[in-house]
């Protein structure tokens, strides 16, 4: 089921942009002339796109329209953390790597949860952000989530999970991905 | 208003900043990213001063002058300060000095041994290599002796409104990128290198092809010509230890040919050949009704940058080559011919004050002489040949004398080779701005009136000023032009013409400022005031050639009564004049 998932998922992929040209040029024309027309409007267009991303295409209609130089554009894109330029997971899992997590343990969770995805060790230098090959979970860290009294923190899917360890970490995993199997097999059903 | 500076009174100007006030009585505070006119993004902070009554340093190049104000330059603080600034600019920086293309023409190099910074305190903090962007035909850059001080960026955008690189990315991982990190060659860079004049270190640098030069020099097979622009005569004097925009034909023709080329001919010719047909098709243009203004086409940064943004006034561009090119295409059809060599074992090298010039030569269009053989010799595409085989910068030229050892300042003066080195004070004076449309304005004069010009000097259309106009009576006909330098000057005239606005007949642009005297080839500094030293050469140049308009130099003439017929003829065409590509952005 995971397997059928996943081929969804590429399928969708194959339409690259995700986001049709009319939805983006509705951003752009409720944000133009505004002040940080340009942030405003990445924003809301990486929100509606349903990998939560920016991909080129995206970038280069935003500046025609907009009438922002292309290398400014890339510029702002890659500044803010926020902005991202490759396809995102279905689940995020964001590991806080802030002082009082780190004393707690994070980086032995972030390692664990590397590892359970076979991700390489190179691959996690070069990259602010790691997806999957599945496209299923998009791991990355922060500096602080501002919940170190209950550290180490895990946010998955938004939610944030206190005093995580590495049983109660792969306890949360499965979960997701059991939720994920009941969704598809009631997707699946009236197909049948 | 009245300030302190080292604890002297001095008066200066209200909206001063720090930098400047301090300059005005000379003292030059050190900066990486500052650079007049053109940026001051207080990023490098080694510009930093003491003010009295301020806790902080403050960083010079930004800050403006207040009443009153004291200001120590020259503390134990502010020296510590600067010197570790540099210091952790070196963490990351690569410690390949010895290889570098700037070695000993380094600001950070030299800012480092200035501020006696001995041994490497920091450890890097940057945690990837880089790799070098190598896509562009033109320049180089390497990312790891980037120190991120911003001159490219803001030079790129404010001199020439191109903006092809931006930061891209945050703390450690901050580079200069094109769109999409693309690299420079997939991008809407258009060439011009005054990234490479104005970088610090030796982040930019332009492709070099001196080692393809020697093997070609080598190679007893080879015929191998080399073309001067008009503006490496008045730069490459800087780069061989002479003062500023000293004039150096004859020197320059000399080490030429210690070098071992076997002709040393002149890109004036070709500037010369260029007027000829430019003018010509003004005139036709003007007599037929066709696409007005025309916009002269010799600066290929200037070609690239409306074929990105403004592919729909393409047709106003002028379809001669640039002397660059008519030069190769002449030189393997008809030099060839009557010099009895067999064209593809003729070898042409540039020697440019300019990097877009190496992308030109490699335009697929730029094989003429190529296409003129083919059926005549029966060759195969595998055979194909540029007309222009090698460009190199005044810069990389000048390398090549000092490899060599050439003692330059005593070297005695030379000629150019016949026939393709004689030329008139109309050609050299297309390595100014302004130039070409003077050197233009001498023959269509004549070519349209039938008189003789009494004075050829069109000083109107001389000087740095960024647009320039000029009303010429042209027996009752009046032809309004203008000439731009810069391509934010040049935006401005286009944008002109796309609203329909533009009141001119015909408008001369260059790239960079200045003219090709400030390319992005020439010697390393390059400032305005060394700019108008070039400028001044060029003029003195052109004031003591014995004749000074294009249309009467004998081998012009020649060219055209024994093999191009006359001036737009259909070989002219063939040889001499080309097209355009939409590239969009």
């Amino acid at each position: 089921m995971f397997i059928m998932l996943a081929i969804e998922r590429k399928t969708n992929m194959n339409t690259e942009k995700g986001i049709s040209d009319k939805m983006i040029d509705e951003i752009i024309e409720k944000h133009k002339g505004k002040p940080g027309a340009l942030l405003s409007t990445l924003e809301e267009v990486q929100e509606n796109n349903p990998f939560k991303f920016l991909p080129k295409e995206t970038l280069v209609t935003v500046a025609k329209k907009l009438n922002i130089p292309y290398s400014q554009v890339y510029s702002v894109a890659t500044f803010y953390s926020f902005f991202n330029l490759k396809p995102q997971g279905k689940h995020s899992i964001i590991v806080c790597r802030g002082t009082a997590c780190h004393t707690k343990g994070s980086k032995e969770l972030l390692d664990d949860i590397y590892r359970s995805f076979a991700i390489d060790d190179k691959d996690r230098e070069s990259e602010q952000s790691f997806t999957t090959p599945d496209n299923l979970f998009t791991v990355r860290t922060v500096a602080c989530f501002g919940q170190c009294a209950q550290s180490p923190v895990v946010e998955v899917d938004g939610k944030i999970h206190s005093n995580v360890n590495s049983r109660k970490l792969a306890k949360i995993l499965e979960d997701v991905k059991k939720e994920d199997a009941k969704k598809s097999d009631l997707k699946d059903k009236p197909s049948n | 208003m009245k300030i302190t500076v080292n604890h002297q009174p001095i008066e200066v100007d209200k909206g001063m900043t720090i930098w400047q006030a301090c300059n005005s009585i000379g003292i030059n505070i050190p900066s990486l990213c500052y650079f007049k006119d053109i940026s001051a993004n207080a990023s490098c902070g080694v510009c930093v001063v003491e003010v009295k009554g301020v806790q902080e340093l403050l960083r010079s190049c930004i800050t403006e002058v207040t009443e009153g104000m004291e200001i120590i330059t020259d503390s134990p603080r502010v020296r510590e300060a600067r010197k570790v600034n540099v210091e952790l600019l070196l963490a990351n920086h690569p410690e390949d000095c010895l290889q570098c293309d700037r070695n000993l023409n380094c600001e950070l190099q030299q800012l480092a041994f200035n501020l006696g910074i001995h041994e490497k305190r920091f450890v890097r903090t940057r945690k990837e290599h880089v790799n070098k962007d190598e896509t562009s035909l033109s320049l180089v850059r390497d990312p790891e002796k980037c120190i991120l001080c911003g001159r490219c960026v803001a030079v790129c955008e404010q001199i020439q409104s191109v903006k092809a690189i931006d930061f891209s990315g945050r703390g450690l991982k901050t580079k200069i990128s094109t769109f999409w990190d693309t690299g420079l060659g997939n991008s809407i860079c258009i060439n011009c290198g005054q990234c490479a004049l104005i970088c610090p270190t030796g982040a930019i640098t332009e492709r070099s092809a001196i080692n393809e030069v020697w093997d070609e020099l080598h190679d007893p097979e080879k015929v191998v010509v080399v073309q001067t622009a008009p503006a490496v005569r008045v730069g490459i004097g800087e780069a061989m230890g002479l003062p500023y925009g000293s004039l150096v034909t004859g020197k320059m023709v000399a080490s030429l040919r210690k070098l071992g080329f076997s002709k040393v001919f002149d890109t004036n010719f070709a500037a010369d050949l260029t007027i000829v047909e430019e003018a010509n098709e003004l005139i036709e243009r003007i007599e037929n009704k066709g696409t007005l203004p025309m916009i002269t086409s010799c600066s290929p940064g200037w070609i690239k940058f409306i074929e990105h943004f403004f592919p729909s006034s393409l047709p106003h561009l002028s379809t001669c080559k640039s002397p660059q090119q008519m030069f190769g295409a002449i030189a393997k059809t008809y030099y060839a011919e009557q010099a009895g060599i067999d064209p593809r074992n003729i070898v042409v090298v540039s020697i440019m004050p300019c990097t877009a010039k190496k992308f030109e030569a490699r335009r697929p269009e730029m094989s003429d002489a190529f296409r003129y053989w083919k059926e005549k010799l029966h060759l195969s595409e595998n055979e194909h040949f540029y007309d222009v085989d090698y460009v190199l910068t005044t810069r990389e030229l000048a390398r090549m004398f000092k490899e060599v050892g050439i003692d330059f300042s005593n070297l005695p003066e030379e000629e150019f080779d016949s026939p393709l080195g004689v030329s008139t004070g109309a050609g050299v004076i297309f390595g100014a701005t302004g130039g070409v449309m003077e050197a233009a304005l001498r023959t269509a004069y004549e070519v349209i009136t039938g008189s003789q010009l009494t004075n050829v000097d069109f000083v109107a259309v001389r000087g740095m000023k960024g647009i320039k106009e000029a009303e010429i009576d042209l027996n009752g006909t009046r032809l309004k032009v203008a000439v731009a330098h810069t391509l934010s000057n040049a935006r401005t005239l286009l944008e002109q013409i796309e609203n329909g606005t533009s009141p001119y007949t015909f408008i001369e642009v260059m790239t960079c400022p200045g003219g090709c005297l400030g390319g992005g080839g020439q010697p390393i500094p390059t400032d305005e005031e060394i700019r108008l030293k070039r400028a001044e050469s060029i003029y003195l140049e052109d004031k003591n050639k014995p004749i000074r308009k294009s249309h009467e130099n004998p081998e012009i003439q020649y060219l055209y009564r024994h093999f191009l017929q006359k001036p737009l003829s259909e070989k002219a065409h063939h040889l001499l004049h080309t097209h355009y590509v939409e590239r969009g952005i």
